[in-house]
């Protein structure tokens, strides 16, 4: 409870950030949506009051706030007169469904992916594994991309090229959204195995005669999954920005596309909208995961913070 | 991402053991080593940059746009002729002018506010802790990508907004080491001998912080040249006509299907850079203190 009430000032301070990053963006978004009929005084004025700009900055600022608590994130500036609400709709399920994909395929081949190195140690498989592993984590998915769509997509011709509707045409992107968790779910494990296999009860399960085989999967294993739990966040947030690229990408009409458009056409209630989406969900992703590792792990219930970011 | 036991103390490295045994065991990683040579391979192509390409990278030639790569020009041209190869190379240049500054402004940044928060503690302390606290909050790259939409495409731009969002992990880093020098003999022993905070902080302090942050900058690197590459892929980052990975991929990947080779080499010199300095970063790590940092 304690860790929930923590989060609301950040939470705060992050719709603070975003209305200030609002204020601070270049050019005047009425002009702009003005464009060819500019000089017509009274459409200016209405457009104004209908975007609530001609009240002072801290009444907008109440409104917002009053306004992001029941969802309403305002007016869109490209699309005159729209609520952002209304523009970002079409996409809310889009996003979730492509991390949600990637995250069903990454922990399960992650998890595999690290024991089995781990139980490999120092050997060719390991080092070429590991490799492979730090590329996965750290190549960016657009570098990735242009490997996979050449191979899979141009040369073979198996799956379509870009474009959203199909199932095949969700393959290639959950798939490349998909190998940054695993590699770092790969990694993860197999540091842990690896700790998990030098300790005592490890020594005393083998001693008292019990398979090798058993001892891993019954004893080392779940001892493995506690630790990798707290990374949820983590590679929640991975997935998160991963979807920016990869709907940009491919041409899928999602958040994350929509945000980047929404920085170009200087969209900016819309591009906000999102940011703050995906905070919330962020910051909520990672409190869940921090009550969950105290109920698994009980000797971590208070005091020190489980491993985040740091 | 510090493990939840992690001793402080130990992470003080003792001179003898980093010194002697460092270059045998170095060598002996064989993915440090393959690190090693591709950050050398690209931090000379960054410093050769101008002398070493065949073109100048804002060279335009009608003949060579989108041409097949050929001994006029080893990886091509693009779409307006410009020579693939002589960009890659230049290319390099911007990766690291813009990871070096990053790591100079946070470093200097981080380190400052760590050491001052954690061995002061108090008020600068919980200011420290909770701007962390809220830069955290959001997913860093999509932080990013919002700085650098509010501030407006440039190579600035790219560099003030991954300073943002790097410089809170080095000062918690820095802010838990010191913590726990706090508390060490040396430390004691200079406050009572009279020494005033800040020379103890520059003399007694710093020197132990300084190995586990090159471990952590080799590490950030790989990210900043990531974090960079995606901004600029984006269209948010380091504006034409200078050349950038992220940008050169963008650019190709329109093309793939005719024109695979600007994609595919851009995609592999940014690849090889990440890889080579998170190999070296974790060769390091693992040689220096393998308790230091998971992540």
């Amino acid at each position: 409870m304690r860790r929930a009430l923590g989060l609301l000032p950040v939470l705060l301070v992050a719709v603070v950030l975003t209305f200030v990053a609002n204020q601070f963006v270049p050019g005047d978004p009425i002009t702009t949506l003005l464009s060819d009929r500019s000089g017509d005084a009274a459409l200016e004025a209405r457009l104004r009051a209908e975007y609530g700009l001609d009240r002072p900055l801290w009444r907008q600022f109440g409104t917002y706030v009053a306004g992001v608590l029941r969802g309403d994130f305002g007016l869109s500036f490209r699309f005159a007169s729209t609520p952002v609400i209304d523009v970002i709709a079409p996409g809310l399920l889009v996003s979730p469904l492509l991390a949600g994909g990637a995250l069903l395929i990454a922990v399960p081949l992650g998890v595999t992916l690290g024991v089995f190195v781990a139980l490999r140690r120092n050997s060719l498989w390991d080092t070429l594994v590991v490799l492979l592993l730090v590329a996965g984590t750290s190549v960016p998915n657009f570098a990735l991309a242009a490997f996979f769509v050449y191979l899979l997509s141009v040369r073979l011709g198996w799956l379509p090229v870009a474009g959203w509707g199909t199932l095949s045409q969700a393959i290639l992107p959950v798939l490349l959204l998909a190998i940054p968790p695993t590699a770092y779910v790969a990694r993860l494990s197999r540091t842990y195995m690896l700790e998990v296999l030098q300790q005592d009860y490890i020594r005393t399960a083998r001693a008292k005669g019990l398979s090798r085989r058993l001892v891993v999967y019954r004893h080392a294993l779940r001892n493995t999954l506690v630790p990798l739990l707290t990374t949820i966040g983590i590679i929640f947030g991975g997935l998160l920005s991963g979807t920016f690229v990869i709907e940009t990408l491919f041409n899928i009409p999602g958040l994350g596309r929509m945000a980047i458009q929404s920085i170009f056409a200087r969209d900016y209630p819309v591009t906000m909208a999102i940011v703050l989406l995906f905070t919330f969900f962020y910051a909520g992703i990672n409190l869940v995961v921090d009550l969950l590792y105290g109920v698994i792990d009980p000797r971590i219930r208070m005091g020190a913070t489980p491993a985040g970011r740091g | 991402m510090t493990g939840p036991g992690a001793p402080a103390a130990a992470l003080a490295i003792p001179a003898e053991r980093a010194g002697s045994d460092f270059w045998r065991r170095f060598q002996r990683s064989r993915n440090a080593r393959l690190g090693g040579i591709l950050v050398v391979l690209v931090t000379l192509a960054a410093l050769g940059g101008p002398w070493l390409t065949p073109y100048r990278y804002e060279d335009t030639d009608l003949l060579a746009v989108w041409a097949e790569p050929s001994r006029a020009h080893l990886l091509g041209g693009d779409a307006l002729g410009r020579d693939v190869l002589s960009r890659l190379i230049v290319g390099a240049r911007v990766s690291l002018l813009v990871a070096v500054s990053v790591l100079g402004l946070t470093l200097t940044v981080g380190t400052l506010a760590g050491m001052v928060a954690g061995y002061f503690g108090g008020w600068p302390d919980a200011l420290l802790m909770r701007t962390a606290d809220v830069v955290f909050a959001f997913p860093e790259l999509i932080l990013a990508i919002v700085v650098a939409a509010m501030l407006g495409p440039g190579t600035r731009t790219v560099i003030v907004a991954l300073a943002i969002v790097w410089w809170p992990g080095i000062a918690r880093l820095t802010r838990s080491l010191t913590l726990g020098l706090r508390t060490e003999l040396f430390v004691d022993a200079a406050v009572v001998s009279g020494t005033r905070p800040l020379t103890i902080l520059a003399r007694h302090v710093l020197p132990n912080v300084v190995p586990p942050l090159i471990v952590r900058a080799s590490i950030g690197v790989g990210f900043i040249v990531m974090a960079e590459a995606t901004l600029s892929f984006l269209g948010i980052g380091v504006q034409e006509p200078l050349p950038t990975w992220g940008g050169m991929i963008r650019d190709g990947l329109v093309a793939l299907r005719t024109e695979p080779y600007l994609a595919l080499s851009a995609s592999a010199a940014l690849g090889l850079t990440i890889v080579g300095f998170n190999l070296l970063g974790d060769g390091l790590r693992d040689l220096l203190d393998p308790r230091v940092l998971d992540r």
